[in-house]
């Protein structure tokens, strides 16, 4: 009883245990920029059913306008991190605010970086 | 001639025939009847089926023993019938005088050594006199039924059945017309073959070879205590010890598998999605509208939400309900308010 407990156990930790070589792990982000960005996505992603919620009240022609303004106020009271507008969607290695293009998450010099050192699967040079 | 016309039309069909000595004694018998019903005898037993050398050799030698038959009856006498009759005596077995006479005339016929070729006859003669008088005692072991009973082949007549036909096809007309039909007739014979096979399969006595596994009653219900953290310890030293680093680019791709790094191909959408609900949950949402007042804008409101709702493929039922109530709990709080309005 207690080896096929014990096989169980085995068998769960080899699931979920990383291999005995050691892997490049990310413990730092590249910036504070960084960080707040990613509090702000954070805070978007859990108040997003709410703001839902109280925008689709306010955004109305049926209910009457006293409930819409009690609404825009209530919308008002949330955490300012918590609306979808502050996101920004910065370059992932680098933090670049600008030229990131949207599909590789990278700012415009890193993708040309990587895609010259053909690291970029499916990526080339455009010649016509 | 006749004779003749009918070996050729014997070698034409690959027809199965006995083996067995008894097989030639009862076609020794029937040698009275004509050669049309010998055929259709013989093409009617499918039995175990012989190497077209053997089927030539007891062609040659029924015809043969008519011919010594006949010879016999006459003053004339083979030179090598005595012979062969001393070397049984030789031997000891009383073998039937008839076979004995039929094996000599067939290695007289054939080409090769004469000698060496009647006493490898006689020697299977011999071979099938012992095999049929174990089997007659009952003494045999029940793996030379098992091997008789499987050596029992029914594709047979497909393969002759088709063989027949084709030979006729090309022989008659080389067009392709032909061949067409003939191969939609093969093609159901070898169904019927193969039906043969199957029903071959259940008929026969149970052979006895697997004992029925004695299906242990499931222990289920065993109280197996849970692992105690010692035991996740040392089962994750374990794994850790052994866990090889991966030797190429496909095991690597294994672990992040496990990991859930990457994903399984091909690629489930549905992975982690377990809707169970059928879509009249999804769809007719009106049931859980019982909390809202039955007139007025507000109803109105939240019919327009279920709408909504119920066009939305993303959401889960739970989440839907989750909705709605959220709005009821909200229009709760709010009813003074609207009772003001």
């Amino acid at each position: 009883m207690a080896a096929a407990a014990l096989c169980w156990a085995l068998r769960a930790a080899r699931q979920v245990l990383p291999s005995s070589c050691p892997r490049q792990v990310r413990s730092y982000y590249v910036d504070w920029r960084m960080l707040r960005d990613v509090k702000r996505r954070k805070m978007a992603y859990e108040h997003a059913d709410e703001r839902l919620r109280i925008n689709a009240i306010r955004k109305n022609s049926i209910l009457p306008k006293e409930l819409q303004e009690v609404a825009d106020k209530e919308i008002a009271a949330l955490p300012r991190d918590s609306c979808p507008v502050r996101i920004r969607n910065r370059c992932v290695l680098t933090s670049r605010p600008r030229g990131v293009k949207r599909r590789w998450r990278l700012s415009r010099i890193v993708f040309r970086h990587f895609a010259d050192h053909a690291q970029m699967s499916g990526v080339q040079r455009a010649m016509w | 001639s006749t004779c003749s016309v009918l070996s050729k039309d014997k070698d034409k069909s690959a027809a199965s025939t006995d083996g067995t000595p008894e097989g030639a004694a009862k076609r020794q018998e029937d040698g009275a009847e004509t050669p049309k019903q010998q055929l259709l005898d013989i093409i009617g037993d499918m039995k175990v089926e012989v190497s077209y050398r053997k089927k030539l050799q007891q062609l040659k030698a029924s015809e043969n023993k008519k011919q010594a038959v006949n010879k016999l009856e006459g003053p004339d006498s083979e030179g090598s019938v005595p012979q062969g009759i001393t070397e049984d005596a030789q031997r000891g077995k009383p073998l039937n005088p008839e076979l004995v006479k039929a094996a000599s005339a067939v290695a007289s016929s054939l080409p090769r050594n004469k000698k060496q070729t009647e006493s490898e006859l006689l020697a299977q003669l011999r071979r099938h006199e012992e095999t049929t008088d174990k089997q007659k005692k009952g003494g045999t072991v029940n793996i030379r039924n098992v091997i008789s009973e499987m050596t029992v082949k029914r594709q047979s007549p497909a393969q002759w059945g088709a063989r027949i036909s084709s030979r006729i096809s090309l022989r008659l007309d080389e067009d392709r017309q032909r061949i067409r039909p003939d191969r939609s007739s093969a093609q159901s014979m070898d169904s019927r073959s193969f039906l043969f096979f199957y029903r071959s399969l259940r008929v026969g006595k149970r052979l006895n070879i697997f004992t029925k596994a004695s299906t242990e009653p499931e222990h289920a219900l065993k109280t197996v205590p849970s692992p105690t953290i010692w035991d996740l310890e040392f089962a994750k030293e374990v794994a850790a010890v052994t866990a090889q680093p991966p030797r190429n680019g496909f095991e690597e791709m294994i672990q992040w598998t496990k990991e859930g790094i990457l994903w399984e191909f091909p690629i489930d959408n549905e992975v982690g999605m377990e809707d169970d609900a059928e879509f009249h949950e999804h769809i007719f949402l009106e049931k859980h509208l019982e909390g809202f007042p039955k007139e007025g804008p507000i109803r109105h409101f939240m019919e327009l939400v279920i709408c909504g709702l119920s066009k939305n493929p993303y959401l889960s039922v739970k989440q839907k309900v989750e909705h709605i109530e959220w709005f009821q709990k909200y229009f709760e709080e709010k009813k003074e308010l609207l009772q003001e309005i």
